[in-house]
Order: C-alpha cells, then sequence, then structure tokens
C-alpha cells in the first residue's frame, strides 16, 4: 500500500471507531455495586486522612473554629435537644465543594454548623449513600441533613424486576415501601449509615402533603400510607443499629390538614418546614412574609413538642425589599419563635423544582442583604 | 473527543484480552509423529560480518551432533577466511554468497538454488540445536499439505540481566499457548529462527519472503497458497535474547515495524485467500503494537487532570475501579490459566513483572514503530544484537527519567497546593479524584524503574559472553 492508502485506512478505522464509541455511550448508564461502595469508603478516608495532614501541617482549621458545636455533631441525644439555634445552609455547588458555605458564613459573619444536601432515590452512583460528602461535613466541623427524596421512578426495571414498571410505580408507591418492596436500598443506606456513626440529619420525604409537586405526595398515596412508609423505615434504620440517624419530619404547612401526616412521637426527632419566599413571580404567590408563611402554623408545629427546623429559608429579589425581608425574620427570631432550634438558609442559584424558569435563591451578590442578615445575627451562637 | 479516545484506548486493551482469549480457546498440541528414515534435510545458518566466532564454534559443533542424518550449510559474507576454516573444521559445507540484496533472506533464496534438499531448517547462528532436534519435526512432514514446521523457542541467556530476563519473560506466553492457540486456528507461524520448511513450499511462493518481518511474510505468503503449518511447543534448541535495554529496543523497533508492514502489504493483499480463521490470528498479530498508540493516553490522563483539572469521563476513580476490576481480574486469570501451556512451566512460570515493565517502557518504541508503518517509512535491516552492546545511560533512559521528573513535580505541585492552595471545604470532596489519579499515575512510574535498572544494566559489559558457559555436549534433552 502506498502511504496515501495507508493514511486513508487509518483515519477510516478511527473514523469508525469513534462514531461506534459515541453510539454505544448514548446507550449505557452507570449503577452501583458491593465494590463501588468499597471503594467509596477509601476514598472518604483517603479525604479524612489528607484533612488531617493538613491540619497538622498548616494548623487546625474550621472544625476547630467549630468547637462549640462538638457536643451536637458527636453525640446524638444532645442534637434531639439543642439548647441554641443552629444555623445552617443548602449551596447549590454541593456536593461537589462546601465552599459556598464557609463564603456564605464569612459574608454573614455567624458560622453554619448545618450542612443540607439533597439525595434522591434510585440506582445511579450519585444516589447511593453519600459517606464522602458526609465524612466531609463532618471533617469541616458541621452536621449533616440530609434531604432524601423517594424518586421510586429512578430504580431500573430491568435490575428490579419485582418492582410495578415505571408507569405503574408511583400509585400507592409509599405502600410498596412499606411492604419492603424497596427495603433492597432501604438496608443499604441503614448499614451504611451505621458504620458512618456520627449523628446526622435525614428530612425525609418532604412536602408530602403537597399534591403538586412530588410524587410521593397526596396525589399517589394516602396519609397512612405515608406514616406507615415513614414507620418502616425508621424501624428498617434502628434494627440496622443506625440509632445516629435523626429523623426530620417537614410537611409544607401552606396546605390544610399538613398535621395529619405527623408519623408519631416515636419516629420523629425534629419538626421542619420551608420558609421560601417567592415574591409575585407566579400566579399563586405574592410577596409574604415570615410571620405570614410561618407565624401562623409555628404554635401547631410547637406542640408536637420537638425542637422545630426551617429547613428552606430564603426569598427572591422581584417584588419587595429583600434586606428588610431578611432582617425583619432574623433580628427577633430567637424570642419570636423559641422552639425553632434550626434555620437553614436555601441559597440554590438554578432551582427549578417549582417555577418554570430558574430561579436563584442565593444572596451572595447582593451586598444589601448580605450585611442585613449579617447585622440581625447578632444572636447567633459562636 | 478526550473521551471518545480514552474509549478507544479501552476498547483496544479489551479486545486484546478477547482475541487473547479467542486465541487460547483453539490451543492445540499436534500428535507425536514418528520420524521417517531417509529424509534428506539440511540445515542453512548464515554469518555475517562482525558476528563473534566463538558463538559459531558452539552453534556448527551442536549442528553436527544433530543426529538425524543432515547438511549443515554456513551461509558466509564475512569475508573473513576464518570462517570458512571454522565451518571445514566442523563438517560444514561452506557457502560464500557475497553481495546478496535482501540480507538474511536473500542469502537463504540463494542458497536454496545451490542445494537441493526436499526439507530446510532456517537456524539463527545464536541458537544451539539440540541433538533431537529433527525427531521432533521431520514425522509432521508425512503430511504433503504442511509447508512448514516451527519449533518453540527459548534462550540460555535470560538470567544474565534484568533486560533479558524481561525480553524473555515476554515471549514465553506467546511460544506456549499463544502459538498452540495460532496452530489451532490452522495460522502458527514461522519465526526467525528454527523453522522447517519444505523446499516445494517455499518455491511455491517465490522464495523466502524478504523484509524486516521476512519470517511472518513468508508464513502468511505460505497459508494463504493453502500450506499448512505445524507449531511443536517443545524445546528442542536455546538462543539468545537481547541482554541491554539498547538491542532489545531495537529488537523491538524492528518488529514492530515488520508486523505492521506485514498487516499493510500481505494481510490486505491475502485476506481473501485466508481462512476466517487464520485473519483473526493475523489481525491479533497485527495489532499488538498498538499498545504504543494507546499506552501515551494512558499516561497522559492523569497529569491532564491534576495540572488543568480536564476529565475525559465524568466518573469518579472509584466508579472506574469498580467497572475496570471484573476485567482486569478476567485478564489476569485467564493469563495465569494459560500458564499451564507454558513449554517449559518449571522455568517460566510467574508473573512476568520484568516483562511487563519492560513492556510499558517500551510504548515509545511501539509508537515509533507504528509512525513509521503508516508513512511507509523504512528502517534498516538490523540483525538483532548477538553479544551485549554498551549503551549510555541517558540515551537508553532519557523517556523514564521525563517521565519520573514529571511525576515528581506534579507531585511537589499536588502537595504544595492542597496544603496551601485548595479550599479546607474542598479537600475532602476532591481528594478521592486526586489521589485516584496520583495512584494511576504511579503504576507507570514504577514500571519505569525497571526500565531505569536495565539502562543502568546496560552501561557495563558483561566480562564474560553467554556461550562460554555452554558445553554442547552437555546440551538438549530438555524435552
Amino acid at each position: 500500500m502506498t502511504r496515501r492508502q495507508r493514511v486513508a485506512v487509518v483515519l477510516v478505522f478511527v473514523t469508525c471507531a469513534a462514531a461506534a464509541v459515541a453510539g454505544l455511550s448514548a446507550l449505557g448508564s452507570a449503577s452501583a455495586g458491593p465494590l463501588s461502595a468499597a471503594l467509596g469508603w477509601v476514598g472518604a478516608m483517603t479525604g479524612s486522612i489528607e484533612h488531617r495532614v493538613r491540619e497538622r501541617v498548616e494548623g487546625p482549621g474550621r472544625r476547630a473554629r467549630l468547637e462549640w458545636v462538638a457536643p451536637y455533631r458527636d453525640d446524638a441525644a444532645r442534637l434531639r435537644k439543642p439548647e441554641v439555634v443552629l444555623l445552617g445552609a443548602y449551596d447549590g455547588d454541593i456536593p461537589r465543594t462546601l465552599d459556598g458555605v464557609v463564603a456564605l458564613e464569612q459574608r454573614i459573619d455567624a458560622p453554619l454548623p448545618i450542612i443540607q444536601a439533597y439525595a434522591a432515590w434510585g440506582d445511579r452512583t450519585d444516589q447511593q449513600f453519600p459517606l464522602q460528602l458526609l465524612t466531609a461535613i463532618n471533617g469541616l466541623g458541621s452536621i449533616p441533613l440530609l434531604t432524601w427524596e423517594p424518586w421510586l421512578i429512578d430504580f431500573e426495571s430491568g435490575r428490579h424486576p419485582h418492582l410495578p414498571l415505571r408507569d405503574a410505580r408511583d400509585q400507592h408507591g409509599l405502600a410498596a415501601v412499606s411492604r419492603g418492596a424497596y427495603d433492597f436500598y432501604i438496608d443499604a443506606w441503614a448499614a451504611a449509615a451505621a458504620r458512618f456513626g456520627k449523628p446526622m440529619l435525614i428530612r425525609f420525604g418532604h412536602e408530602m402533603n403537597d399534591a403538586y409537586r412530588y410524587p410521593w405526595g397526596p396525589q399517589n398515596n394516602t396519609k397512612e400510607e405515608y406514616i406507615s412508609a415513614w414507620r418502616h423505615i425508621v424501624t428498617r434504620f434502628r434494627q440496622a443499629g443506625a440509632r445516629n440517624v435523626l429523623w426530620v419530619w417537614s410537611p409544607h404547612v401552606a396546605y390544610e390538614y399538613w398535621d395529619l401526616y405527623y408519623p408519631g412521637d416515636a419516629f420523629v426527632d425534629w419538626v421542619a418546614t420551608g420558609v421560601l419566599n417567592f415574591g409575585p413571580i407566579a400566579q399563586w404567590s405574592k410577596w409574604w412574609t415570615v410571620a405570614e408563611i410561618f407565624g401562623t402554623k409555628y404554635e401547631r408545629l410547637a406542640s408536637f413538642g420537638k425542637p422545630v427546623m426551617i429547613a428552606e429559608f430564603g426569598s427572591l429579589a422581584v417584588g419587595g425589599d429583600r434586606a428588610a425581608w431578611y432582617r425583619d425574620a432574623l433580628a427577633t427570631l430567637p424570642e419570636r419563635y423559641p422552639a425553632v432550634r434550626a434555620l437553614v438558609f436555601f441559597q440554590a442559584r438554578d432551582d427549578q423544582t417549582v417555577t418554570y424558569q430558574k430561579v436563584d435563591w442565593s444572596f451572595a451578590g447582593d451586598s444589601l442583604v448580605s450585611a442585613a442578615v449579617r447585622e440581625s445575627l447578632g444572636w447567633a451562637p459562636r | 473527543m478526550l473521551y471518545v479516545v480514552l474509549s478507544l484506548a479501552f476498547w483496544y486493551a479489551v479486545s486484546r484480552i478477547v482475541l487473547g482469549w479467542v486465541n487460547y480457546a483453539a490451543v492445540a498440541r499436534p500428535p507425536v509423529r514418528p520420524v521417517p528414515n531417509g529424509v534428506e534435510v539440511a540445515i542453512f545458518t548464515t554469518s555475517a560480518r562482525g558476528e563473534p566466532r566463538a558463538m559459531f564454534e558452539r552453534t556448527l559443533a551442536a549442528c553436527g551432533r544433530v543426529r538425524y542424518r543432515h547438511t549443515t550449510y554456513l551461509l558466509d559474507d564475512t569475508r573473513d577466511p576464518r570462517f570458512r576454516e571454522l565451518a571445514e573444521r566442523h563438517g560444514v559445507v561452506w557457502l560464500e554468497l557475497l553481495d546478496v540484496p535482501g540480507a538474511k533472506a536473500g542469502k537463504i533464496n540463494r542458497a536454496l538454488a545451490l542445494t537441493d534438499e526436499p526439507f530446510i531448517l532456517v537456524l539463527d547462528p545464536d541458537h544451539i540445536p539440540f541433538p533431537e532436534f529433527f525427531d521432533h519435526v521431520l514425522g509432521h512432514f508425512e503430511d504433503e499439505r504442511v509447508g512448514f514446521v516451527q519449533v518453540s523457542q527459548a534462550y540460555y541467556n535470560q538470567r544474565r540481566s534484568f533486560t533479558a530476563a524481561g525480553a524473555a519473560e515476554q515471549t514465553y506466553a506467546f511460544y506456549g499457548p499463544g502459538q498452540m492457540g495460532l496452530y489451532g486456528h490452522g495460522a502458527c507461524v514461522a519465526i526467525g529462527a528454527n523453522c522447517t520448511f519444505r523446499r516445494s513450499a517455499l518455491a511455491s511462493i517465490g522464495g523466502h519472503g524478504i523484509g524486516l518481518a521476512e519470517d511472518l511474510v513468508t508464513a502468511i505468503r505460505l497459508h494463504a497458497e493453502g500450506w499448512r503449518s505445524v507449531y511443536v511447543p517443545t524445546i528442542v534448541s536455546r538462543g539468545l535474547v537481547p541482554e541491554d535495554l539498547g538491542s532489545f529496543y531495537r529488537q523491538q523497533l524492528k518488529w514492530a515495524r515488520g508486523v505492521y508492514e506485514v498487516a499493510f502489504t500481505e494481510l490486505a493483499r491475502l485476506t481473501r485467500r485466508l481462512t476466517w480463521r487464520q485473519r483473526l490470528s493475523y489481525l491479533t498479530i497485527g495489532t499488538y503494537y498498538l499498545f504504543g498508540v494507546t499506552t501515551p493516553f494512558f499516561l497522559a490522563i492523569p497529569y491532564l487532570f491534576l495540572w488543568t483539572g480536564v476529565q475525559p469521563a465524568t466518573m469518579s476513580f472509584a466508579e472506574f475501579l469498580a467497572v475496570a476490576a471484573p476485567v482486569a481480574v478476567v485478564g489476569a486469570s485467564i493469563y495465569l490459566v494459560m500458564q499451564r501451556w507454558l513449554c517449559d512451566p518449571r522455568g517460566e512460570r510467574g508473573l512476568h513483572w520484568r516483562g511487563m515493565m519492560l513492556k510499558i517502557a517500551c510504548w515509545p518504541v511501539f509508537l515509533v514503530g507504528t509512525v513509521l508503518a503508516v508513512f511507509h517509512a523504512e528502517i534498516p535491516y538490523i540483525p538483532t544484537a548477538k553479544e551485549a552492546v554498551r549503551g549510555r545511560f541517558l540515551r537508553l533512559a532519557w523517556p523514564q527519567l521525563v517521565l519520573i521528573g514529571l511525576y515528581l513535580v506534579t507531585i511537589t505541585r499536588v502537595f504544595v497546593m492542597r496544603t496551601r492552595g485548595t479550599s479546607e471545604a474542598s479537600l475532602e470532596l476532591s481528594a478521592e479524584a486526586v489521589w485516584g489519579m496520583i495512584a494511576f499515575a504511579t503504576l507507570p512510574v514504577i514500571a519505569a524503574f525497571g526500565a531505569l535498572y536495565a539502562a543502568w544494566q546496560a552501561r557495563r559489559l558483561p566480562a564474560t559472553a553467554p556461550w562460554d558457559d555452554i558445553d554442547v555436549d552437555a546440551i538438549g534433552g530438555d524435552a
């Protein structure tokens, strides 16, 4: 063959092979097994060790500054009855990095001992127990709060032939959870949580009384089904020895009868709700104050006798004075709502769960709001 | 883009395992055939200027002791009267073949015209045949369709240096289950040494092939012509394997270039006349040196990530290991299982880690061979060196030194970055990716130290020649 022919043959071969790779990779999907769980553990330990080495070299880090959090971070019993208000945040860069939380902390000049992350049920690797993230949060001195969303359709039918087909899965899906159809997944999490060992908060199936948002809502399930699924999950975790997990029950208090979804004192450690002011961006919303969203329901929330958490706290910018909204809400919060023991800033930058357009909940770029929050948090423990 | 390139590299690695498996699936051992009486057979061995006479002393003496009646010819172009004297002293027919184009193969073709034995053993002069050599070979020619019989190749100098040990280890699998599998597929190939041809078979393809891979060219032409080949996995001779790194690199470059040459010219031309199993077998052989093309990509991945943050796939390191582990386990178990077919299991079993180190270090050589082949560039015919050649350390070791240097600089940078630069809040969440990549970068560095040691050894010549200790009277009987 001449040189030209040879080069042509090689080029044709490379092109065909590249096309084949592109085609096949469109078909495949990732999944996780016991080996990746073991390797994930190695990864988490590597990070933990490296963090400790760095503290040796560079001196103590954030964990040392959060020494006062240690009783709650290390003792689940104390975390059930905190004597102070624990601030926290969810940041849009989680789980890639926790930088956003630390940056927010500096901007508002108040420590954020709780760091929230969201995890969906399913087969994908990012839907398995996030050991590395939790280890990193703990290593940084904070307490992890995990919002755990039962997206039943994210389990592949091929891998779980005992499950109904995806189209039929959400209908009374929580009843299937109670029957044990998802125990393969729940038990894996329970065992991993027990191995993790440090106190952690799990907010399972939040806003379960909102029929317009998540598949675990009342459009698919009855109250009784929700409660029984909750109790089933908590029981599986307890049987696996995961006593370090605290359960955060979090209804949407704008809808009526939300308190009927309460799973019972023996199964709940914290009572939570979201306080998000969407402003006038949608037909169903207007500029609401915290007193309007939360104040009217506070007494009922506190009546369960559990510490109360505002698990998603924030306001959009359009339609009012955002700085005033935060100042108004925060400055006198401990006196007005003494049962509130945790407040978690919601700092998603491109939230699309409720609205058709992406909305930005963060106030990182707004120095007026940052200043208002900073000035209103004089009472924050540190 | 990066993802596609990397996928191709992985697919290549996986397809090598699959092709190896397909090959091993056909492993077969020919039946023992009694030796016929009165067959006329010749041994051709060649001498070229600069080759040591002491080596020929032993080879020619051993030829004389091969039991089956035969004639040995020395195909000589040294213009050195002492070679003639040497040949005559051992009762070897001296043929002076001057100015024949085509190096060794050219001389063989010229000698074919001067002789008339129906069977010819082409013996490399470093190979010392055992007395029982022909007893294992000639019986197979009773089948009129058999064009050549190849026997195993083994060495007597593999303990003399790291390079020799590694180079020998690289061949164990090929001369055991590798060739036995090729034989099972009807495609066992001729290798430069120890191949016995039927004269009429060579005549049917116009004589022995010429070029860098003259042996492989001859084999594929004979197969295309319909001749059968037999592989006898028995050690009935021992020869030399390169002892110094420079010679090893030269040998590998020659083989890489030659193998591609066969794939591009002969395989392309003759493929319609081969069986599909032969095609697959030659494809397996022809793509071996693509290792030199894929390895640099694997090497580059961790550095690309550690310096620029670019990743070919959004996959965590743990996920990657979880996916790759079954492939690695399958590959390793195939390798271990097929060791039962090694020609000399007691001497050859093992992890062959020196061979692996040398192979990983050899990728630039393979790559050069590939590029030369694609652009149809020639390299001169280089006979594989018989004696160790003294090599300058830096000249042989610089690719490894560059890699190790890059590795150390990278590690230092990572350490500084991760104690001072990286924010504390990102540290633990990025640890798996960073340290996983460093682990990935460490494996070839370990291999580089093997090659570095080999280059260090090549600075000094051994005090003795490898054949000094060979006692021709005592050799043989391995089988």
